[in-house]
């Protein structure tokens, strides 16, 4: 199962949908006429719908993390983090309105999805870049409750909340990092591809909410899987075994995820430990070097940015979690640069995301493309359809 | 068996389309006076049945390589060298015989043909010899950078009279890293397969700049890494019962000064000279990683700074050094990352050490001047990507290509790393804690696990890369003096001067061998075959001539059927030859 293979597209939905139309018996009563146009509506988003758009919201839920970490300056800042003070905490509050409504549409679709297309959800598991972002919802609604201006981390809601979002990363890491060095036909060699590092972030984001609780032992729990399967995916990955053939050229912003894996644990291990020490500014030098090495190559990137994509979305959250990073080393370190590096790096996530959000509110007639190539599921979708 | 010979020669008199014709007949004759060049014997334009025939006609036989394929054809492009001879010498010979010419791999043989037919007669014995003489100035061209018109207006600027006019040869494409494994082969890639060519000629010796490697920065590591370790030796508390004077630091360091300098402008010397040298062996798998070797020799003249030349180095040096280091970091490691011919699991070699042992160098320099941010970075950096490759080497891996299957001086280069990094990490944490034991310990294992394999190092030919892998042995040396002076005990002093020791004999034997090759045995410079590879590989056709020797009717018959499939080939190749060079001639 790849997604490289190029279906032909399949027959478009309303001559299939005329076909069940005339399949029924013939009614004129228009109730009935919108109840199957709002089924044959349902039928086309749900069956689309996968996975990779939890993209969208991981990018928000990040957002508001970096937007309300620059909006509560800490004690005795320095004077460039006080210019930030002036940001408006009613932006903040939008924009977690705003990832909250979408984050809990796109549960209850993929919840449907799950429910009446459990076959292509299926798919999806098996797909080797599809499976990753099934850590996507849970990432995004660990995010969220970090944010959540009404809930501290010291409440019950909190602590059962964090339960709830916590134990389905965990058996997904189970499921996945077992399956990678003991399942003959899906061994880490194979199936290693940039996408593999979103299950160790959302060890990582785990780990960071744990730490703020106060349960530290969860936490280091947490960080020592995500760490030690981040050096076997990360040398895996460098070694490029399988050479370019892992990742579809659509899907190349993917690579991004480079960056986002040791932001990430930098922020876990700086929660953890407390301060901002030496490992937590290697992680997060690291994550520099990666991205300055990305930046540098847009050639990579080129065929991918033809035609608008929800993949697009994958350039936004590893940017933030970069940004967040920043934010803590310049915490640290008190010096001018670290702070115009945080900045930077703010003031670059900042748009791109927003430039995001503009670029797909413009074109949500092809954020639910027929032919997505990013789409695991697309070699069942006409399946599915012509059956 | 009479009739035999005067069938041939009937043939020969005969004209067989495309191969007896005029012009071919020009080539025979023409031939036989470019004796110092390679001929290939084995295609010839009659057939042989007795050896009488072959002797008859060795003389008049010309050397026509047939193209693989009429696919081969399109790529006239890659032929940058021949292509520039021709167009250097060629005044009005009819340029579809020189294009045809240079589908055979070896340029002499047509180059010659040309001077022939521009001097419009046979040349005579004694003008051949200067004419070679000119010709194999003008075969280093395809090297030269921007083809020579430098060397030109240099020349016009001293005041001698201009020669041909300037040409702008295309530019070779890039060498796909195939090319280089599928030539070349041994543990450094030096050695050329038997079946494979070269654009230079072989059995000449080429210009002095071409034949210096990158290799030679090795050199300059190796001695400034002894400066450093007499240093040490003389300034740390816990080997001054040994009573080293710091003035043997001084003199290593002058002399290593002196080393960098020599080496540097040479290369600087090729690189404005021979750029097209420089590129090819930018794109030699192993020679790569040479390219850290000039910055890495002047991060260790800095660390092994005599107190008595200065004591204090300004933190701008740092960040000057570390500049060309970390673009280069950027560039290789993002190709291990996503270069689909050059990632790391077919490239890896132990050489690679020497691409990551520059974070470390730079972030122990760093950190011995007091910066603090820096030197992590590079060592975050290093220890992530040394992780990687450590991993890889480790796992010699099926696919990848260039590890070397015997024990070579180059395995000496997995000890180098860890020395420097448990320094590093003393140095950034102010005390040699146990990331840098960690770090030391894996060294020493690691230097004992290939001491004792010592029997396996033998029967290597000498190459200036060796003064690389002495480096590591001085560091590990360095390594344990600091470790010696942190944990003080006999078997740690013991293990100090051992190591000084070992350090100090290699590097001197390593010294003698040179100065032998270099003044005695004169060939410290060989011909650097590496980077004078062909664009493709050698047809095939050469190797079954090479076996015809029976002559048994089969094989004349499939010869027959052979060329003549060829024969269309070979004048499609003119047809199309003829259009390119003359659409080509507007553009130069």
């Amino acid at each position: 199962m790849t997604t490289n293979i190029k279906q032909p597209p399949p027959s478009p939905p309303p001559s299939q949908i005329e076909l069940t139309f005339t399949s029924t018996a013939i009614h004129s009563n228009t109730h009935e006429n919108t109840l199957i146009l709002i089924k044959d509506l349902c039928f086309l988003i749900l069956s689309r719908c996968h996975a990779g758009y939890f993209r969208i919201t991981l990018s928000l839920c990040c957002q508001t993390l970096l937007w309300k970490t620059l909006k509560d300056p800490p004690e005795n800042p320095h004077t460039y983090r006080k210019i930030l003070a002036l940001f408006p905490s009613t932006a903040f509050l939008l924009l977690w309105s705003l990832s909250l409504l979408i984050l809990a549409s796109l549960s209850v679709l993929y919840i449907l999805r799950c429910a009446l297309f459990t076959n292509m959800v299926k798919t999806e598991y098996l797909n080797n870049i599809g499976v990753n972002y099934l850590f996507a919802p849970w990432i995004s609604w660990l995010l969220l409750l970090q944010t959540a201006p009404f809930l501290t981390p010291k409440t019950y809601y909190y602590f059962y909340l964090w339960w709830v979002f916590v134990v389905p990363i965990f058996v997904l890491d189970v499921k996945i990092y077992g399956q990678w060095f003991t399942k003959g036909k899906r061994i880490l060699s194979k199936v290693a591809n940039p996408a593999s590092q979103l299950s160790v972030v959302g060890n990582f984001v785990g780990a960071r909410a744990a730490a703020q609780m106060g349960w530290k032992e969860s936490a280091m729990v947490l960080f020592t899987l995500g760490m030690v399967h981040y050096m076997v995916v990360f040398v895996t990955l460098y070694q490029r075994l399988s050479g370019n053939t892992c990742l579809p050229t659509m899907l190349r912003p993917v690579m991004f995820l480079f960056i986002a894996a040791p932001s990430m644990a930098s922020l876990a291990w700086d929660s953890i430990s407390g301060t901002f020490d030496l490992l937590s500014k290697m992680l997060f030098y690291l994550s520099l070097f990666l991205f300055l090495s990305l930046v540098t190559r847009p050639n990579l990137f080129k065929n991918s940015m033809k035609k608008f994509n929800v993949v697009w979305w994958a350039y936004s959250y590893p940017l933030t979690v970069l940004a967040l990073a920043s934010t803590e080393y310049a915490q640290d370190t008190r010096s001018s640069f670290a702070h115009l590096l945080m900045l930077l790096l703010s003031a670059l996530s900042v748009m791109v995301s927003v430039v995001l959000m503009i670029y797909t509110a413009l074109n949500t007639d092809i954020l639910l493309p027929p032919d997505d190539a990013g789409d695991p599921t697309i070699a069942t979708l006409a399946i599915n359809i012509s059956s | 068996m009479e009739a035999i010979p005067s069938l041939i020669r009937s043939i020969d008199a005969n004209e067989v389309v495309g191969f007896d014709d005029d012009l071919m007949k020009q080539n025979v004759l023409d031939l036989q006076f470019t004796d110092g060049d390679k001929i290939e014997p084995e295609s010839e334009p009659e057939p042989e049945t007795s050896n009488d025939g072959l002797r008859h006609h060795r003389t008049p036989s010309i050397s026509v390589s047939m193209p693989q394929s009429p696919a081969e054809v399109p790529q006239s492009a890659r032929r940058v060298a021949f292509r520039d001879d021709v167009e250097l010498v060629e005044k009005n010979g009819p340029p579809t015989v020189s294009a045809t010419k240079f589908y055979s791999q070896p340029i002499p043989t047509g180059v010659g043909f040309e001077e022939a037919l521009a001097a419009g007669k046979f040349p005579s014995r004694p003008v051949k010899n200067s004419k070679v003489e000119k010709l194999k100035d003008q075969r280093y061209n395809s090297f030269k950078t921007w083809s020579g018109k430098l060397e030109r207006q240099l020349t016009t600027l001293r005041g001698k009279p201009a020669g041909e006019k300037p040409v702008i040869t295309p530019r070779s494409e890039n060498l796909p890293v195939d090319r280089y494994f599928d030539a070349l082969e041994g543990p450094e890639l030096e050695t050329l397969r038997p079946s494979e060519e070269l654009i230079l000629p072989e059995d000449k010796k080429w210009p002095f700049l071409l034949r210096f490697p990158i290799s030679s920065f090795g050199i300059c590591l190796g001695v400034s890494s002894q400066a450093i370790m007499w240093k040490n030796l003389s300034s740390t508390p816990s080997t001054h019962f040994l009573h080293i004077s710091p003035k043997i630091n001084l003199i290593l360091w002058c002399i290593a000064v002196a080393l960098f300098a020599v080496v540097a402008s040479s290369y600087i010397l090729k690189l404005i000279f021979y750029f097209e040298a420089v590129r090819r062996e930018y794109y030699h798998p192993i020679r790569v990683n040479f390219f850290f070797a000039p910055w890495v020799s002047l991060l260790f003249l800095a660390i092994g700074l005599p107190p008595t030349v200065s004591t204090h180095i300004p933190h701008v040096l740092w960040y000057i050094f570390m500049t060309p280091i970390f673009i280069m970091d950027v560039k290789i490691y993002g190709q291990w990352k996503s270069g689909g011919q050059r990632r790391l699991s077919k490239v890896a070699n132990p050489v690679n050490h020497l691409s990551i042992v520059g974070n470390f160098v730079g972030a122990l320099l760093g950190a011995s001047m007091g910066l603090k941010e820096g030197p992590i970075f590079f060592f975050a950096v290093g220890i992530a990507h040394y992780t990687v490759l450590f991993v890889t080497l480790y796992q010699r891996l099926p696919t990848n290509e260039t590890l070397p299957k015997e024990l070579h001086p180059v395995f000496f280069l997995f000890i180098a790393v860890p020395s420097v990094a448990s320094l590093a990490w003393a140095n950034i944490n102010g005390s040699f804690d146990c990331g840098s034991r960690i770090a030391y310990f894996l060294a020493m294992f690691l230097y004992f696990s290939l001491a004792v394999r010592v029997n396996f190092f033998r029967g290597f030919t000498f190459s200036l890369a060796w003064w690389a892998y002495t480096f590591p042995m001085t560091g590990a040396a360095i390594a344990t003096i600091r470790y010696s002076n942190e944990v003080s005990n006999t078997f740690t002093k013991i293990l100090t001067v051992t190591l000084s020791v070992i350090a100090t004999l290699t590097v001197f034997g390593l010294l003698v061998t040179t100065i032998l090759r270099a003044f005695v045995m004169r060939d410290l410079f060989p011909n650097d075959i590496a980077i004078a590879i062909s664009d493709r590989k050698p047809t095939t056709v050469r190797k079954w001539f090479h076996r015809r020797t029976g002559s048994s009717e089969n094989d004349i018959e499939h010869y027959l059927k052979y060329v003549t499939s060829n024969e269309k080939d070979v004048e499609v190749d003119m047809n199309v030859k003829e259009t390119d060079v003359e659409s080509q001639r507007p553009l130069t």
